[in-house]
């Protein structure tokens, strides 16, 4: 494994007077593909939105929805709202990464860290309103239940910007990085800005209720949260392997402290 | 450099032309529906293969990334196709 | 010819390249995905219309087939303008490379005032995009391909002012390479958008 240039001056990057603890670093890594799995798997299948209940849909349809599945909902929700935590465990994962390339004083790594955590933000509060919509749906008027569908929905969607400036800085770093073999490939880091246009079209929820910029529509749905989906484990799977590439160079490099 | 006698522009002039045969050439009523629209997207396939393989030069890139490119029109003009059909023959 | 493998082409005078891809590779991505997307949107599109074809037909029959045409016809030039400006610092020509980039943004500009004709035109017909399913589609997916040019006659406007500065070279073309092929891809999906909503006949 060859030493690179930026190795050569130990003391400018990351050079902690404290052990790099590696095992837990891989371990945040891999909360990025658990949080993706429990997303997908209750949020999306037990919870059915996948496709989501349409925008169309009137108060007593959506409330005839929440009650039909209220079980499932109240299962998967609950635990989708406790299992979104590790979408910031992650994260900070990525921003330690990003640190060995832009420096520990980096803003991009911050920008990350915080933007992977905040988007926690709203995608729990999101799943929390859903959850408590299900609960209390034998207590509620059909137009409390549109509403509080409604409000998840616009909260969900709409603080993409969050996420949006994560993604940004992730590859706009990682498309830095001088090493010969790019810690993390082309491929995520160009899926990155194609993940970060998508999400913009997303603003137009608002304003429609049927067609493809409808919330659960062709463009906001499926290829808006489909180009994220597909992001958060192929950039997990470098993530992951980059803390093993930096624990082989520190050790190379002399610099593994004990 | 002689702009006439480059490729790019050759395949730029053939490019008009078939853009005036689709537009107002097959579009017009002397075709039936059917021979207009596959016509249409033939054409507008073979464009597109046209735009891949010289103005972004497609025809010298890794094989792999050019057929995989050149399957889009191909894929995209035979789905409209299908869908066309599918949908006259419930009318 | 037997003794060139797959991963070398011959040139048009005869000397032997490596096949390679203009640009960054990571460019070619973002292209396949867009591309990939949009023939998403065309299937999503055609599937809507196998709902309510009598719809879509007589909506179609309200949109401006010549203006669209000419629009195809701006965009083909355009591509070209930036092809030719690719060739030119190819070939070292760096005092041409301006002013074919220069007629790049000249036709995006066109193209972008055309559209804007347009949908003045539609609107001013009381048309929007939530009259119905066609109309919404015609205005998200020309109102997408719109966002793509203005992004990427920002981009050529970018490039022509650099290269007015001699910033780019035969061997230091990877900027202007990235944003030609980008360029060629909005040229090529108003290739099949325009017949997708305003050619297709139904029987």
């Amino acid at each position: 494994m060859a030493i690179h240039a930026e190795s050569a001056t130990p003391a400018a990057s990351d050079l902690s007077p404290y052990r790099t603890d590696y095992t837990t670093w891989k371990i945040l890594a891999w909360t990025g593909p658990v949080f993706l799995f429990a997303v997908f798997v209750l949020w999306g299948i037990v919870a059915r939105n996948m496709p989501p209940f349409p925008a169309s849909a009137t108060p007593e349809q959506v409330k005839a929805h929440f009650h039909d599945f209220r079980l499932p909902l109240l299962i998967a929700l609950s635990i989708c709202v406790t299992m979104t935590a590790f979408y910031m465990s992650f994260s900070v994962a990525v921003a330690r990464v990003m640190e060995r390339i832009e420096g520990p004083g980096g803003v991009l790594s911050k920008l990350e860290m915080m933007g992977g955590t905040i988007t926690c933000a709203p995608v729990m509060v999101t799943l929390a309103i859903w959850l408590t919509a299900a609960h209390e749906v034998n207590n509620l008027p059909p137009g409390i239940m549109h509403m509080l569908y409604w409000m998840g929905w616009l909260l969900f969607d709409l603080a993409y910007f969050v996420t949006s400036l994560q993604i940004a800085a992730i590859s706009i770093v990682f498309m830095r990085d001088k090493r010969e073999k790019k810690l993390v490939g082309q491929f995520v880091i160009w899926w990155g800005w194609v993940t970060f246009a998508s999400f913009f079209a997303v603003s137009a929820i608002p304003f429609v209720t049927t067609g493809p910029l409808a919330f659960n529509g062709v463009i906001s749905f499926w290829i808006a949260f489909f180009t994220w989906f597909i992001w958060i484990p192929s950039l997990s799977y470098y993530i992951i392997r980059a803390v093993d590439r930096i624990k082989a160079e520190d050790e190379a490099a002399g610099r593994v402290n004990d | 450099m002689s702009v006439l006698r480059e490729r790019v522009t050759v395949v730029w002039l053939g490019l008009m032309a078939l853009t005036c045969v689709t537009t107002w050439g097959l579009s017009k009523d002397l075709f039936s529906p059917a021979v207009a629209v596959v016509g249409i997207f033939a054409i507008a396939a073979v464009k597109v293969s046209y735009v891949m393989l010289d103005f972004m030069e497609l025809r010298d890139a890794p094989i792999p990334v050019r057929v995989a490119f050149q399957a889009w029109p191909v894929i995209v003009a035979v789905m409209i196709l299908g869908f066309w059909f599918a949908t006259s023959s419930l009318a | 010819m037997s003794t060139i493998s797959d991963a070398e082409v011959i040139t048009a005078d005869e000397r032997v390249t490596p096949r390679r891809l203009p640009g960054v590779d990571g460019v070619w991505v973002a292209i396949g995905a867009d591309s990939v997307i949009f023939a998403i949107l065309f299937g999503s599109f055609m599937q809507a219309r196998l709902h309510s074809p009598a719809v879509f037909e007589a909506s179609r029959d309200t949109l401006n087939m010549n203006l669209g045409g000419v629009d195809t016809l701006i965009l083909l030039t355009s591509s070209w303008s930036v092809a030719l400006a690719i060739q030119a610092l190819k070939r070292g020509l760096v005092d041409r490379v301006p002013r074919y980039l220069l007629g790049g943004v000249l036709t995006g500009l066109m193209f972008m005032t055309s559209k804007s004709v347009e949908y003045f035109e539609k609107f001013a017909q009381g048309i929007r995009p939530a009259t119905n399913d066609f109309y919404m589609w015609y205005f998200t997916l020309t109102g997408i391909h719109l966002l793509h040019v203005v992004f990427g006659t920002s981009l050529l406007t970018y490039l022509w002012v650099r290269a007015r500065r001699r910033a780019y070279s035969s061997s230091r073309r990877v900027v202007p390479e990235c944003v030609a092929s980008y360029w060629h891809l909005v040229d090529l999906l108003w290739i099949v958008i325009f017949p997708l909503l305003y050619l297709q006949r139904a029987v």
